[in-house]
């Protein structure tokens, strides 16, 4: 039964994406209505997936050969969480696009991406074998492209996924490259085999996995010094930005070093790497958010952070919290994102200077934005709050007290910067004439759905725990109940000392509002333009790669006899690999 | 060393091979490349009606060298109407020239 509902997680969005594909772009009510559903099917079974999930394999055999090994599935808690988030999330980012993409040109180009990016994350997570969690990593990195660059005659949207395709590339060679050397070691991909064994290799080994493990999070996750992709990436439709660049793809970092911590730990410098690898990002990123003037890019910098903290609690050690407030994020992010593109598909500019006022008009989307926006800020009780006090509740006593202390002030500065959005949108005067229309009923249907989730995702806690606890069998966690988690952080005066900090960060905010100051810090933009120095790293990789592949190109010359050159090079490659494999 | 005759047909094979991947190798002209192509797979008839001898199956791969043999008589007529056209309509047979693709 296992296999039944695994193979549908995976296999019901791609058979979506085609049929959705079939159903040609002369009917998009067809196609809408097939997109929905084939989305909402897989969320049912994703669902579906917790009643079965254990450290067991599910093994699903295709005859690969040797080189591939064995196709694996494992349903344990970190893969099943995440596939739920991946699905569920997907089925409302669908639904909302139903208005958000309503009269739009190509919807099968879009729903195609979409299912099939689905698909592939969720197959990402739940694949027990490293090779094929490569494949799919690379499949998401695909469609990640191809649904940024969607607007395709526009130069701005081609560059930004032509950007986010290199620099996940560099992941994606990290990943290959870990997966190489434990194959080499241990003669198997199997995910399993590597944590069972990782204290039996060699250190040398084990220290170029982690650390090549290391850079595939942080350019998947765009982390430091690779967190320049991801506001590009803001060309997306918005749904596309909530799924894919908020609440799943840009996850899959935080998935690899949440799965490989218990192997990983006991390599000298990685935790320390990790942790400071989040506390940058978290760190610079929130900085940018403070004075950047599109929302979406603020949106796009405040996931930057969040995803700081995570990396930041894994490096402490704190696995279970980072998961946490994944869900967490995962949920008001994307309610964050699909409000503000209610907004932007109302008012059509992403520009927050030409916004304003917009709170009259749109009353609910104004109501769940101040939802999503609360629990960003980390207020009591939003799910937000919960899993960020855990993180810094974490953070204080395994990681070093400065550390701790620039994760504080970064709560402070989220804070600060999301009541600054909140307030430039919906309060204030207008500072601009824009047609403002209320937002359509699936649009309305996909918010209210996700500003509850936001309300109640933390309940979740002592389920998730138990479930990460009894089928992560490396990982050693901890059974910790709601109730525990709960007068846990109400009683440390760490979640006090956190509060005050949010408080005054509101409160900044409050006052310069006041004063119509929102548009200061001009020192800091040629530094945040720049992403403090590290864009030029990005553009040196993208340059790079764009001069080697001219380079190639010089091989294609056109003439008869050098591809014939080719073919009998190839042939004769195949007959000596062949005489040597026999 | 004495050479079976199953030795002889597996030398030919080879020697004919050898001679048709060089000719397509260095060629440029279309009625040589034709001419080369039909070497290859005169190579493919023998390595056929071997391949049928060992097996066991001689019938078989007689029978599979005589479709083969009907198949690339088309090949052939088609390929040399086509240098015939070029020929006529571009006024040379060199391929390289004919070629417009430029990457």
């Amino acid at each position: 039964m296992a296999e039944i509902i695994v193979a549908l997680v995976i296999v019901l969005p791609w058979l979506g994406a085609l049929v959705v594909w079939l159903a040609r772009n002369k009917h998009p009510r067809l196609q809408h209505t097939l997109a929905v559903l084939f989305s909402v099917l897989t969320a049912i079974a994703s669902l579906a997936l917790f009643m079965f999930a254990s450290s067991e394999a599910v093994e699903i055999q295709l005859p690969l050969g040797k080189a591939f090994g064995v196709l694996t599935f494992v349903p344990d808690g970190l893969a099943v969480s995440l596939t739920a988030i991946a699905a569920v999330i997907g089925s409302l980012a669908v639904i909302f696009s139903v208005d958000y993409m309503h009269g739009e040109a190509q919807l099968g180009r879009y729903y195609f991406l979409v299912l099939f990016f689905i698909g592939a994350m969720t197959g990402l997570v739940l694949s027990g074998n490293l090779l094929f969690t490569f494949f799919f990593w690379e499949i998401t990195a695909l469609c990640s492209y191809g649904l940024i660059s969607f607007y395709n005659d526009d130069s701005k949207a081609v560059a930004g996924g032509i950007k986010a395709l290199i620099i996940t590339q560099v992941g994606g060679v990290g990943l290959l490259a870990g997966t190489l050397v434990a194959f080499v070691e241990l003669g198997s991909f199997q995910i399993s085999d590597v944590l069972a064994n990782a204290a039996s290799l060699p250190a040398a080994a084990l220290a170029w996995m982690a650390f090549s493990f290391l850079v595939a999070a942080a350019a998947k996750s765009a982390q430091f010094p690779f967190h320049t992709w991801l506001p590009d990436a803001m060309e997306a439709p918005t749904p596309v930005s909530a799924l894919i660049h908020a609440a799943t793809m840009v996850n899959a970092g935080i998935y690899l070093l949440a799965r490989f911590y218990p192997a990983f730990e006991a390599v000298p410098g990685w935790t320390m790497s990790v942790l400071l690898v989040g506390l940058i990002s978290a760190l610079i990123a929130a900085v940018s958010a403070l004075i950047a003037t599109d929302l979406k890019r603020a949106l796009a910098y405040s996931t930057v952070s969040q995803l700081g903290y995570m990396v930041y609690a894994i490096g402490a050690g704190g696995v279970l919290a980072s998961q946490f407030h994944l869900l967490s994020h995962a949920v008001f992010k994307a309610l964050l994102f699909l409000a503000a593109g209610s907004v932007i598909h109302s008012v059509g500019t992403r520009d927050m200077r030409r916004m304003g006022g917009l709170g009259r008009q749109m009353p609910f989307v104004r109501n769940v934005f101040i939802v999503g926006a609360l629990a960003l800020a980390g207020v009591p009780i939003l799910n937000g709050f919960w899993s960020k006090e855990l993180i810094l509740e974490i953070g204080l006593e395994h990681s070093p007290l400065w550390a701790y202390g620039v994760m504080l002030f970064g709560a402070g500065l989220t804070a600060f910067y999301t009541f600054r959005m909140v307030w430039l949108v919906f309060f204030g005067k207008e500072r601009d004439r824009l047609n403002v229309h209320r937002a359509g009923s699936a649009m309305r249907v996909a918010l209210g759905i996700l500003a509850g989730g936001t309300f109640v995702t933390w309940l979740f806690f002592g389920g998730l725990n138990n479930l990460l606890a009894s089928t992560l069998p490396f990982h050693e966690l901890e059974h910790e109940s709601l109730l525990e988690l709960v007068t846990a952080i109400l009683s440390a005066p760490a979640t006090w000392l956190a509060l005050l900090v949010v408080g005054l960060g509101a409160g900044i905010s409050w006052v310069r509002a006041r004063g119509y100051r929102l548009f200061g810090g001009d020192w800091l933009s040629p530094l945040v333009e720049t992403s403090f120095g590290f864009d030029s790293l990005n553009r040196f990789i993208v340059q790079g790669t764009y001069k080697v592949a001219e380079q190639f190109s010089r091989t294609q010359t056109g003439e008869l006899n050098w591809n014939i050159l080719g073919i009998i090079s190839a042939l004769l490659v195949v007959l000596v690999v062949l005489w040597l494999g026999a | 060393m004495t050479l079976t005759p199953l030795d002889i047909v597996l030398f030919g094979i080879i020697a004919l091979l050898g001679v048709g991947f060089y000719g397509l190798l260095i060629t440029r002209n279309l009625i040589k490349i034709v001419m080369v192509l039909q070497i290859l797979i005169k190579a493919v008839l023998l390595a056929l009606v071997l391949a049928g001898k060992l097996s066991g199956n001689l019938g078989l791969g007689q029978s599979t060298a005589a479709t083969v043999i009907v198949a690339d008589t088309i090949v052939a007529v088609v390929g040399l109407a086509l240098a015939v056209q070029v020929r006529r309509r571009l006024g040379t047979l060199d391929v390289p020239k004919i070629s417009s693709m430029r990457g």
